[in-house]
């Protein structure tokens, strides 16, 4: 089966620097939202605007509807791309209203009866009707992204990519448009690549996520998978929600560590018993029991409004997160003790050598 | 953006390559032989035109820096009565070009010039020629060039001092320093990048000179430059003595850029900026501050229109004798098509260098904006020889006719020099104009499908309206001013303000050039007031 978009090989360069090497990653059906993941400067803009035909590639080939947009002979110009790209700065035509900005994409396609969306739904959705009237230059760098977002949404592409598309609208905003894009785009049916930097964002808005690392792609998979199932040790240092600790492999369904005794659960990956593996240890593998015997010195407690994460220092120096829901009868104070359930169980055991 | 082959940087090169051609002409003169003039004055005058143009080149920078620093600091911190006015006022002295501000300062002060003719009439009869102080010479030339050319530091150095924050001068405050040592202290050095621009451009205009120091009789490498193509017919030789000023003026020219690459640095403040509150003076020395910038409007605007107005007035015949419909439309057809040519050439290149965001056309680039500080001298000169080279060398050998005379005393010959001369005006102006578009906005436009062309003229052009617009406005006022080229390059019988302003005063007839001179100073300073609404306007955002 053919794919709606797809990158083969590729390299990412940009200025004679390679940014990203050999990368493929595949979107099987349209409507589909990716998410790219990385740290800022890795090369997350830089594909994006390779994609969008901004930049050229070096190997391997990029395809849209089976067509070849790039690759090392070909070079579709951006215009002829159908591609729209929103840009993280602002990119509105300064001498122009922002409401002219935004009917400019309306322009693009206007026959296009497969997504069919109207300026008003889009002002609305975007909460932009205020600033209709003024111009760049007088609208905040918030405003100026989604009026941006605006614009490339009523293009109807067959590939939208954002760039960051809300690292400037306040939080309060956030989470509503986040919401309402995502009920449009799956709506119009607007096939989507994003780039961000807040892993909390592409879960939730990513069909498929992507991890950008050492210019590389570490992981390309749902997210559900990239979060709980991360598959090497720059993943999971790289979303920074969890810990290794050293363990021995005891059976096939269970691991002994010094401190914490023995941790049973479904290995991910097959390891021979006796293996000395890293074992990731996340918030939520962990519950908490004042009863249990397993107590640990509390160094550090943050309050995330609906929960808590304490952090435990074990005899050996290790420091483990546990997630503690915030309507939990008491809280624990520094240098208390809490207590851990024995014996753990993790569902997934995601060990590395 | 992409990097590929294109229409647009075939253009632009061709442009910035055709307007390179007066550098590679005059540097390719050290491999030509000369006559024995090169000889004759390398042993005797060679060494005098080297010292009148440095001692020219002092004491314009010098006076120029007083003035110009001073009226600025003036205006721009305190107020005082008519420092408002006086804001916009005294750029008006672009109005007056040196040379008719010679004219001016040699008819007031002669042998029974205008201030004779005051002092008999107030005092009666006597021997007032004997005390009426003389401005000849090198002094002469050294005032018409500090009045005429001052304005480019008042209006540079008046920009930064607007940039700079009252937290600046707070922070002068919080460490005690006393006005007189916080303007030497903090507000100078930090305007520093902006007078070191100013400074420069008068430094060129005034090693470029050629109306005022050949009235005054001053032998410089300029009119040196003149009298051995004139005098001697040895255009290597004109090429040669270039080639030495070219270099002089290069090293200003690195100098004016790398302090701009300052000044913008100090100009980009984000945050922290608080508007300066003037200071009210009051006394003396709110009386010492409008004196000062009082005299600097009068010496530099109303003394040359009032003396070219007087003389206007005693010699009516002069009027009647002048076709000046004629006149007025010649200037005003050649600074409009000059503009045109100059506008729609610089757009094209500008874009040309930013699609293409090539090294090589970048460097050209950078070289073709430098014919700004050629003294219109050598680009004339400059023009003729290589016109000669290419119709010898290479349209004879095709078997071609002469193509001299489409070139020489042409209209098309005098716009290809004036836009040799002004190109860097009309694409810097267009640079800083494009500098404010986002190259986001570009691809913004090629993702809602907008091809390169399209692009350039539905949203590149509109948006550059308003610089367009001031930069025609600013061609125009040079033009208008503009004397060697006209004078070398012009048809036959087609006049101009300023050359007929020349004409007559070469004949000794200067009450003849009075005339020409007080429509030129008119028509410029109505270009300045419509000019200085935009500059204005843009330093205040």
């Amino acid at each position: 089966m053919n794919n709606f978009f797809e990158v083969e090989n590729v390299d990412f360069v940009v200025g004679g620097n390679t940014k990203v090497k050999n990368m493929s990653f595949s979107i099987e059906k349209e409507g589909d939202i990716v998410c790219l993941l990385g740290p800022s400067g890795i090369g997350k803009t830089t594909i994006l605007r390779a994609i969008a035909g901004l930049e050229k590639i070096k190997n391997g080939h990029i395809k849209l509807k089976g067509k070849v947009l790039s690759s090392e002979k070909i070079n579709i110009e951006p215009e002829n791309r159908n591609i729209s790209l929103a840009f993280q700065e602002n990119s509105l035509f300064p001498h122009y209203s922002v409401k002219k900005n935004i009917l400019l994409g309306a322009e693009k396609n206007p026959d296009n009866k497969d997504k069919k969306v109207s300026f008003n739904e889009i002002v609305d959705l975007l909460d932009i009707s205020k600033i209709l009237n003024q111009y760049p230059h007088q609208i905040s760098a918030g405003e100026a992204q989604r009026a941006s977002l605006a614009r490339s949404l009523l293009s109807k592409p067959d590939l939208l990519l954002l760039d960051e598309p809300l690292s400037n609208v306040d939080q309060s905003h956030k989470e509503d448009i986040q919401e309402k894009i995502k009920k449009l785009l799956a709506k119009l049916k607007i096939t989507t690549i994003i780039v961000t930097h807040d892993s909390y964002e592409a879960f939730y808005l990513g069909t498929k996520c992507g991890i950008i690392l050492n210019n590389e792609l570490k992981q390309y998979d749902d997210p559900y998978n990239v979060y709980h199932l991360p598959n090497s040790i720059e993943v999971v240092n790289f979303l920074n929600r969890g810990i290794l600790i050293p363990a021995k492999v005891t059976s096939p369904k269970s691991l002994e560590n010094d401190e914490l005794g023995t941790i049973t659960g479904n290995f991910v990956k097959p390891f021979p018993l006796g293996a000395n593996v890293k074992l990731l240890i996340q918030p939520e593998d962990l519950e908490h029991d004042d009863k249990s015997n397993l107590q640990l010195q509390v160094v550090d407690r943050k309050f995330r409004g609906t929960n808590f994460i304490y952090t435990l220092k074990t005899m050996k120096n290790l420091l483990l997160p546990v997630f503690v829901h915030s309507h939990h009868i008491h809280q624990h104070d520094l240098e208390e003790k809490f207590g851990i359930k024995r014996p753990i169980h993790i569902e997934h055991l995601v060990c590395f050598n | 953006m992409t990097k590929k082959f294109n229409i647009w940087f075939v253009l632009s090169f061709t442009i910035s390559l055709f307007v390179c051609i007066p550098i590679i002409t005059v540097f390719s003169s050290f491999f030509q032989n000369t006559s024995n003039y090169y000889e004759v004055l390398k042993d005797t005058f060679l060494i005098e035109y080297i010292l009148n143009s440095l001692t020219l080149l002092i004491l314009v920078l010098i006076f120029t820096f007083i003035l110009g620093t001073g009226t600025a600091y003036l205006v721009s911190f305190f107020k005082f009565p008519l420092s408002d006015f006086f804001k916009w006022a005294l750029i008006l002295s672009f109005a007056v070009p040196p040379y008719i501000y010679a004219y001016s300062l040699t008819a007031f002060f002669d042998n029974y010039g205008t201030a004779f003719t005051i002092l008999t009439n107030l005092l009666g009869d006597g021997e007032y020629n004997k005390i009426i102080p003389k401005f000849n010479g090198m002094f002469g030339a050294v005032l018409s060039m500090t009045f005429s050319l001052f304005a480019y530091v008042f209006i540079l150095s008046r920009a930064s001092f607007l940039y700079q924050s009252q937290n600046l001068i707070d922070l002068g405050k919080n460490l005690g320093f006393s006005r007189f040592k916080s303007f030497f202290k903090i507000i100078l050095p930090a305007a520093r990048p902006a007078i070191v621009a100013g400074l420069s451009l008068v430094a060129m205009e005034t090693l470029a000179e050629f109306g005022a120091v050949d009235f005054f009789s001053i032998n410089t490498l300029t009119t040196g430059i003149y009298n051995s193509w004139i005098a001697f017919d040895d255009l290597a030789f004109a090429n040669r003595i270039a080639s030495f000023l070219l270099l002089f003026i290069f090293s200003l020219f690195i100098i004016e850029n790398l302090s701009r690459k300052k000044a913008k640095y100090h100009f980009n403040i984000k945050g922290g900026f608080k508007q300066k509150e003037k200071i009210k003076l009051k006394g003396v020395k709110s009386f010492s501050a409008f004196l000062f910038c009082f005299f600097v409007f009068f010496m530099s605007f109303i003394f040359p229109l009032s003396q070219m107005l007087y003389w206007t007035i005693k010699f009516p015949e002069n009027l009647f004798d002048l076709q000046i419909v004629t006149l007025s439309l010649n200037t005003l057809y050649l600074a409009l098509l000059s503009s045109v040519v100059l506008i729609s050439f610089s757009l094209i290149s500008n874009y040309g260098n930013r699609v293409t965001n090539n090294k090589t056309l970048n460097i050209l680039s950078t070289m073709s904006i430098s014919g700004y500080a050629i003294p219109g001298v050598i680009l004339a000169v400059a023009f003729i020889t290589f016109i000669a080279w290419f119709d010898n060398t290479i349209i004879k050998s095709l078997g071609f006719l002469s193509i001299k005379k489409v070139f020489f005393g042409s209209i098309l010959g005098l716009v290809l020099v004036y836009f040799i001369r002004f190109y860097s005006l009309a694409f810097n102006g267009i640079k800083s104009g494009y500098e404010k578009i986002n190259i986001a906005v570009d691809e913004s436009a090629y993702m809602l499908g907008y091809s390169k062309r399209k692009t350039f003229l539905n949203i590149h052009v509109p948006f550059l309206r308003n610089s367009l617009l001031l930069i025609v406005i600013l061609i125009s006022l040079e033009i208008i001013r503009e004397l060697p080229i006209t004078l070398i390059l012009r048809p036959f019988n087609f006049e101009t303000f300023a050359t007929t302003a020349y004409i007559s005063a070469s004949e000794d007839l200067l009450e003849a050039a009075a005339v020409p001179s007080l429509f030129l100073i008119l028509i410029a300073s109505i270009f300045i007031i419509i000019a200085s609404k935009y500059i204005l306007r843009e330093h205040n955002e």
